[in-house]
C-alpha cells in the first residue's frame, strides 16, 4: 500500500510541475522511477510513455474542443513522428541502458540550460487578435497543400524543416520515453511560424500518436509493468489536472528557479547511475 | 462540415476515450487496493490476449489493469480513427490517406514489436 500511494503522489507532483511548467511529464517521470523506485530505465521509459498519452489525450482533447490546436497539420506531422517513433522504439531496445541514461542526462541539462536561458518564443508569433485571425491570409491558395495546412491568419512555412524536427522528437520520445513537446513547439513555432499557442496545442495533439506508437512496442516486448503505470498515470493524470487550476496562483518565477536546480541535480545522478 | 466543426467532433471522440481509459486504469487500482496487490515486489503480471476476458470477469486486478494500459495507449489511434470517418465523409482525400497512413504506422508497431 504504502508502494502505491507513493507511487500516485510522486507522478502527482510530476503532472502537477509539468503542467505548471510546461513541459511532458516523461522528464520527471523517468528519474523519479529509475532514481526513486529503482526501476531498470526501460521499465520506466515503458511507464512514462503509457502517462505522457494520458495526460495528452485529456489536454489535446479540450484543445481541439476550442479550436487552438491545428489538426491538420498535427496530423501530418505525426506520420512522421509516430513512424520515427517506431523506429526508436527498435533503437531503444537495441541500446545498452547505459546509453539511454546518458541520453537521458543529456536531454535533463539541455532542458535545464534552456530554463535558465528563459528563451522565449518571439511574442509576434502569438496568435492574431480575433478580428485579425478572421481576416483570410493574403496570397494564401486554398488549392496548395501546404497552404491548406494553416490556420486563421497565419501560414505554415518550412514544412520540410518541420517534418524533419518531427522526425527526431518522434525518435527522443521513443528512445526516452518523453513527449517531445521540448522539439516541437519551438520548431513550430520559431520555423515553421505558427503562433505559438497553435504550436504548444497541436504539439500537445501529436504526442499521443507519437508516444502510442513506441508504448506498443514497450507493451508487446513486456517493458510495461502496469502495477506501477495504472498508479502513476493516474498520479499524474490527477496532479496535471488540479495543478492546471492552481497555475495563477503560483509564483513560476521561484518554482522554474528551483526546478532547474533539481534538473541540474538529476541529470548528474542519471549520468552518475549510467555510468557506474 | 466546417472544418472547426470537424475538430470539435474529434475533440469529443477523444474525450470519451480519454475518460474510458483513465476509469479503466481507477477500476484496476481500486481492485488492487482491494486485493492487497503490492507494486514494485510483487511479481509483474505477464499480458496473455486470451485470458484477458476472465480475469475481468473473476476481477483479478491484472486483467482490469492491462485492459487500462491498453485503452491508453489505444486512445490517440480512436482520435485518428474519428479524423479519418469524418474527413472521408467531409471528402477530404489527402488527409484522409494521410489519417489512414497514421493508422498503419500504430498498427505497424504491434506487428514490429512482436516481430524484433
Amino acid at each position: 500500500m504504502t508502494d502505491l500511494l507513493l507511487l500516485v503522489g510522486c507522478g502527482s507532483a510530476a503532472g502537477a510541475l509539468g503542467a505548471l511548467l510546461g513541459l511532458g511529464g516523461g522528464v520527471l517521470i523517468v528519474p523519479l522511477l529509475t532514481l526513486g523506485f529503482d526501476l531498470p530505465l526501460r521499465e520506466a521509459i515503458g511507464v512514462s510513455l503509457v502517462c505522457v498519452i494520458a495526460t495528452s489525450s485529456a489536454s489535446a482533447s479540450v484543445y481541439l474542443r476550442r479550436d487552438i490546436a491545428n489538426l491538420r497539420l498535427g496530423m501530418t506531422l505525426e506520420l512522421f513522428t509516430a513512424a520515427a517513433a517506431l523506429a526508436g522504439g527498435l533503437i531503444a531496445f537495441a541500446l545498452p541502458e547505459r546509453v539511454l541514461g546518458i541520453l537521458f542526462a543529456g536531454l535533463l541539462a539541455y532542458v535545464a540550460i534552456v530554463m535558465v536561458r528563459g528563451r522565449e518564443p518571439e511574442a509576434d508569433l502569438d496568435l492574431p487578435e480575433a478580428s485579425e485571425a478572421a481576416d483570410p491570409v493574403p496570397g494564401a491558395d486554398p488549392s496548395s497543400f501546404i497552404d491548406r495546412l494553416g490556420g486563421e491568419g497565419y501560414r505554415v512555412r518550412n514544412l520540410g524543416w518541420g517534418v524533419a524536427g518531427s522526425m527526431v522528437a518522434g525518435l527522443l520520445s521513443a528512445l526516452l520515453g518523453i513527449g517531445g513537446g521540448v522539439v516541437k513547439v519551438p520548431l513550430m513555432n520559431q520555423v515553421m511560424r505558427v503562433p505559438l499557442r497553435v504550436a504548444t496545442a497541436t504539439s500537445n495533439l501529436m504526442i499521443g500518436v507519437t508516444a502510442s506508437s513506441a508504448g506498443l512496442i514497450y507493451l508487446v516486448r513486456g517493458e510495461i509493468d502496469p502495477y506501477v503505470a495504472a498508479p502513476t498515470a493516474l498520479g499524474v493524470f490527477a496532479g496535471a489536472g488540479v495543478a492546471s487550476r492552481l497555475a495563477h496562483r503560483v509564483d513560476l518565477k521561484l518554482l522554474r528557479t528551483a526546478f532547474v536546480v533539481i534538473l541540474a541535480f538529476t541529470a548528474i545522478q542519471m549520468l552518475a547511475r549510467a555510468v557506474s | 462540415m466546417s472544418m472547426h466543426s470537424l475538430d470539435r467532433r474529434v475533440g469529443l471522440a477523444l474525450a470519451v476515450a480519454a475518460a474510458g481509459s483513465i476509469c479503466l486504469l481507477a477500476a484496476g487500482v481500486a481492485i488492487m487496493v482491494a486485493g492487497g496487490v503490492q507494486p514494485l515486489t510483487d511479481p509483474v503480471p505477464k499480458l496473455h490476449p486470451g485470458r484477458l476476458g476472465s480475469d475481468l470477469a473473476a476481477l483479478r486486478a491484472e486483467g482490469w489493469l492491462w485492459l487500462g494500459v491498453i485503452a491508453v495507449i489505444l486512445t490517440p489511434a480512436v482520435r485518428v480513427a474519428a479524423s479519418l470517418i469524418l474527413f472521408a465523409a467531409a471528402r477530404d482525400w489527402r488527409q484522409t490517406a494521410i489519417a489512414l497512413a497514421v493508422l498503419a504506422v500504430v498498427a505497424l508497431s504491434v506487428v514490429v514489436g512482436y516481430g524484433g
